[in-house]
This record gives structure tokens, sequence and C-alpha cells, in this order.
């Protein structure tokens, strides 16, 4: 009987819900759609000087053919990529960890929070002159800056997921006399993942946002110095061509978070309400 | 087994809170007996103080005033004797149905095999075989609050706890899990604190009735139900009782 009633009750709203994605596909489809049309319209005053998408086409099919400094548009997007990739791999293995130890531990809080508060408000790109200074601009100084971008965010979410576990999981605990550790593990860090992935999802843009002004400064690949040479060239379809894979990319990598998390989460994908 | 042995025993029970910089008396001077394996049902109206009981019972808080003793030894902090089923987020929703039931058996270091083997029995009990690979969140409250009685019996505790565990579910569901956790209870005898607000509810499950008064709970009465089971709720000598209850409980502020 229960199990009946179950079924039809999930079938039904999987019903509702197949509709409702066919407006929620057809609906972005529609912007982008209008957002071309707003482009045409605005580069075909040609005292406005915004590069026709016509012309962004040409650059796109030119750069195929003609490399800039040896690498061509995937090339300087892999570049770009690369940097965040590392960044982000020790930001959140540190950020987590980190966040961990400041979130479970009121001492450890005490001791290190003032002072994480007080670096976070410095901006990533602050850090330039100095890492500049140190390290030069090759490679390294710039996936540090990276990662100095992208580490803030995962620390402020992960502690305050840790700190915040509610006080009836934790009682959970308590009942069944779990130990510190079992504790932390089987119930603090399981409740806060929905937190730390927050964290990540910001850390990932923060990252890919840091990279690309990381590249303006300095430097001979990646789609933040695509955008330096298109100025600098008066190659105005470069700078938004350049412009436009930073979007997508962005948006690609958003995705692959959400895939992560469903990975990792699958019980906030079966959320049926 | 001796029926009128003293499993649990409440002796002078306070329990007060600073709030806005005033003392508020949460529960005042509470002594109860119970029995082994015995249902005792703590009655009482909403918001009168009956989670705070059991709160301290379980271990979660610490009165200010009081002793309480299991098998005659006084009890400080939770006891892994003691089980519990929440009123509230009883479930822990990133564990699916399997994860959540051998969750006591996994703390205590229950090679998983075993552990399995024992959630299993229970899940099956509770009736719930199929939904082993569920999320909380994917059961409907009634299937979430059999979960959540699996998982206390799981751990196989001596007493157990249970704190308006049908408080959310709607009338028929309700009936169902009372006639369920009777069946479970006659299964496997433990003794078993109930907690409820309903009278009807009360007096269907319970061998006792402890009815507590409004904020701060104190006993006002305690009821021997000795009517046969499975109750029957038209029965006359139940519709006497229960206006008798009736008449003398409090009404909830
Ligand atoms: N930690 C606390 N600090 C201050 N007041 C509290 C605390 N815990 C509970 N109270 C208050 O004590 C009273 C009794 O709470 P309790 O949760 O035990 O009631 P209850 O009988 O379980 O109610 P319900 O039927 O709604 O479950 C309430 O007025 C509540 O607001
Ligand atoms: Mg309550």
């Amino acid at each position: 009987m229960r199990k009946e009633h179950e079924e039809i009750f999930l079938s039904e709203y999987e019903r509702k819900e197949l509709l409702r994605n066919r407006i929620y596909g057809v609906l972005p489809v529609l912007a982008i759609i209008l957002l071309i049309c707003l482009w045409f319209a605005a580069s075909s005053n040609p005292a406005s000087k915004f590069p026709s998408p016509m012309s962004v086409w040409e650059r796109y099919l030119k750069i195929l053919e003609k490399p800039i400094k040896d690498l061509g548009l995937m090339g300087h997007i892999w570049a770009s990529l690369k940097r965040v990739f590392i960044a982000l791999a020790f930001a959140w293995l540190l950020g987590i960890s980190f966040g961990i130890l400041i979130g479970w531990n009121k001492k450890a809080n005490a001791l290190l929070g003032p002072i994480f508060t007080a670096f976070r408000a410095v901006p990533p790109l602050a850090w330039v002159p100095l890492v500049t200074m140190w390290f030069g601009i090759g490679e390294f100084p710039k996936v540090l800056i990276v990662f100095v971008g992208a580490l803030m965010p995962v620390v402020v979410n992960t502690q305050a997921g840790i700190a915040n576990v509610q006080k009836e999981y934790m009682d959970i605990g308590t009942i069944f006399h779990a130990n510190e550790w079992q504790m932390l593990t089987e119930i603090a860090i399981p409740s806060a993942l929905d937190a730390i992935f927050a964290g990540i999802r910001n850390s990932t843009s923060a990252g890919w946002m840091v990279v690309l002004a990381a590249e303006m400064l300095g430097g001979k690949s990646g789609v933040g110095f695509l955008i330096v040479r298109g100025m600098d060239s008066g190659d105005y379809p470069l700078c938004l061509l350049s412009m436009i894979c930073i979007g997508v990319v962005g948006y690609l990598l958003a995705i692959v978070i959400q895939f992560l998390e469903r990975i990792i989460c699958p019980w906030t994908a079966k959320k049926s309400n | 087994m001796d029926s009128q042995k003293v499993k649990l025993k409440l002796e002078h029970i306070s329990q007060s809170y600073i709030v806005k910089n005033q003392v508020f008396d949460a529960a005042v001077d509470v002594s109860m007996e119970v029995r082994d394996s015995e249902f005792l049902v703590l009655l009482g109206p909403g918001r009168c103080g009956k989670t705070i009981l059991l709160n301290m019972i379980a271990g979660l808080e610490k009165p200010v005033d009081g002793k309480i003793y299991l098998d005659g030894e006084e009890i400080n902090g939770s006891d892994e004797r003691i089980g519990m089923v929440f009123q509230k987020r009883a479930l822990m929703p990133w564990k699916t149905v399997m994860q959540n039931v051998e969750f006591g058996p996994k703390i205590k270091g229950v090679p998983k095999e075993q552990r399995r083997e024992i959630a299993q029995k229970y899940i099956d009990l509770v009736g719930l075989q199929g939904f082993e690979k569920s999320y909380p969140d994917e059961l409907s409250g009634g299937m979430k609050q059999r979960v959540s009685i699996a998982r206390a019996y799981a751990n196989n505790p001596e007493i157990l706890l249970m704190d308006e565990p049908f408080g959310a579910l709607d009338a028929q569901t309700r009936y169902a899990m009372e006639e369920e956790v009777q069946r479970i209870w006659q299964a496997e005898k433990r003794t078993v604190i109930f907690v409820t607000n309903n009278i009807e509810e009360a007096l269907y499950l319970a061998d006792r009735i402890v009815l507590l008064s409004n904020c701060p709970a104190h006993v006002k009465a305690v009821y021997d139900i000795n009517l046969p089971r499975p109750r029957d709720t038209i029965d006359p000598e139940f519709l006497r009782l229960r206006k008798e209850i009736s008449d003398n409980t409090d009404l909830a502020l």
C-alpha cells in the first residue's frame, strides 16, 4: 500500500518536473538569441566602434590559422586553466583542512580567526607587487596569486559550515556515544558539505577571475594575455573574442562543479521537494 | 522477569534556564519510577517540558537539581543503554536508510558485515525492506520515523525514549504507526518511555501514563492502564479513562 502510494507520488512529481524543465530549457536559448540581436544592433552603427559579431567570428577563424606566441585559442585557454587547476587543488586541500580546524576547534579559531579575517580583506591582486618581487613573473607567482584568491572562499565557507552544525544532528552523535573524531567525520563534515561546496563554487569562479587579471599584468600565454595583446594592438575583436571565451569557460566550470557535487553529495540531488 | 523491578528512577529533577536575565523554570521536582520492560507514556500539554525531561534522561542536558538512576546506579551524561527517537531532524539526511540504521553499531566498531545484518533485521522489522538505499528526503514522514525507530533498536538499548515520534504525521499514518510500535514493542520487549500530547495515543499504547502539568513540568497524576491489547478505542472503559485524564489535563497555554 505504502510503496504504491510513494510511486504514484513520485511519478506525478516527475511529470510536472518534465513540463517545468521544458520551459527552463527554452528560456536560456531565448536570452542568448536576444543578446546576439542586441549585439548586432549595437555594432551596426560604425560610430560606436563596437566590434560586430561578424568581425569576432572572422577573428576566431584567423587565430585558428595564425597562432599568437605559438599558441592557438585553445592553447591559451588551456594555459589559463592549468594555472587555475593547480591553484584550486592546493586551495581546496589546504582551505578545507584549515576551515575544518578553525570551525571545529574554538581555541584554534580564537588564535587564527582574527588574523585570517584581516588577510581576507586584502584583494588577491594586492599581492602582485610582493609576489613579483619575490618570485619574478614566471609561472609560479601567477599560480600563487590565484591560490590566494581561491583559498579565502573555501576557508570561510568550510569554517561556517562546520561551526554551525545543527544541534539536533550533534545530539544523534551524543546518543550513540560517538567520540570526537566520529562526531567530526560522521556528522559535522557531512552536514557541512553543502557549505563546503558553496566555498568550492566561489573559489572556482574567483580563481578563474584572478588568473585572467594576473595574466593581464605580465606573461606570454593565457586568455588574460590575449586581452592585453588585443588592447595594445587595437585588435578589439580579439578582446571581445577573449571575453566570450572567458564567459563560456566560466560557465562550463560551474557545470563541472555542479556535477561533482551531485556525485559527492547524492542526497542533495534526490530531494523531492 | 520481575515486571515490578524499577529500571529507571528520577529523583527530584528540576531544570531551569536563564532567559533574558530571568530564571525560567522548565521542570520542577519531577520524581518517577519506570519499571522494567514497561511501556510508560509521558503525557503533557504542548511546550510543557516533555522534551527537556527526555533530554535529561538521555544525557543531552544536565538537570540543575536531582538525580537519575539506571538499575540503581546514578548516571551522568549519555549512557549506552539508553536509546532515543527524536522529535525533530531525527535522521541524518546524508546517510541512506541502511547507513542511518547501522549508525549505532558502526560507532561501536562492529565490523561491516555484522552490523549490516543487525541493521537489516530492524529494517525488516519496521517494514522498510527495499528502501535500504533510499535517502531520508525521498521518504514520507511515516517512513522516516520507522527508520528512526529501527536505528534506535539496532543499537540494542535497554531503555528506548520516544519523543512525540508521530506528532508530525497525518491521523491515518499515525494510527498505523501506533499499531506498529505496539507490535514492535511486543516482539522486542524493552523499557519504553514514550512522550505525547495526545490522550488517545497514550491510552492506546501505555502500561502506565504519567500525566504532566503545564510548564514548569511536574507530575500531576499516574494512571495504571490495565486494558487488554490491542486496545479498542471505543471500549467504554477506554472512553471513561480518556475522559478522566482529559478532565485532569491542563490546557496548553
Ligand atoms: N535551552 C533552553 N533554553 C531556554 N528555554 C528552553 C530551552 N529548551 C526549552 N526551553 C523552553 O522550555 C519549555 C519546554 O520545552 P520542551 O521542548 O521540553 O517542551 P515540549 O513539552 O517538548 O513541547 P512540544 O510539545 O512542543 O514538543 C518551552 O517553553 C521552551 O521554550
Ligand atoms: Mg518536545
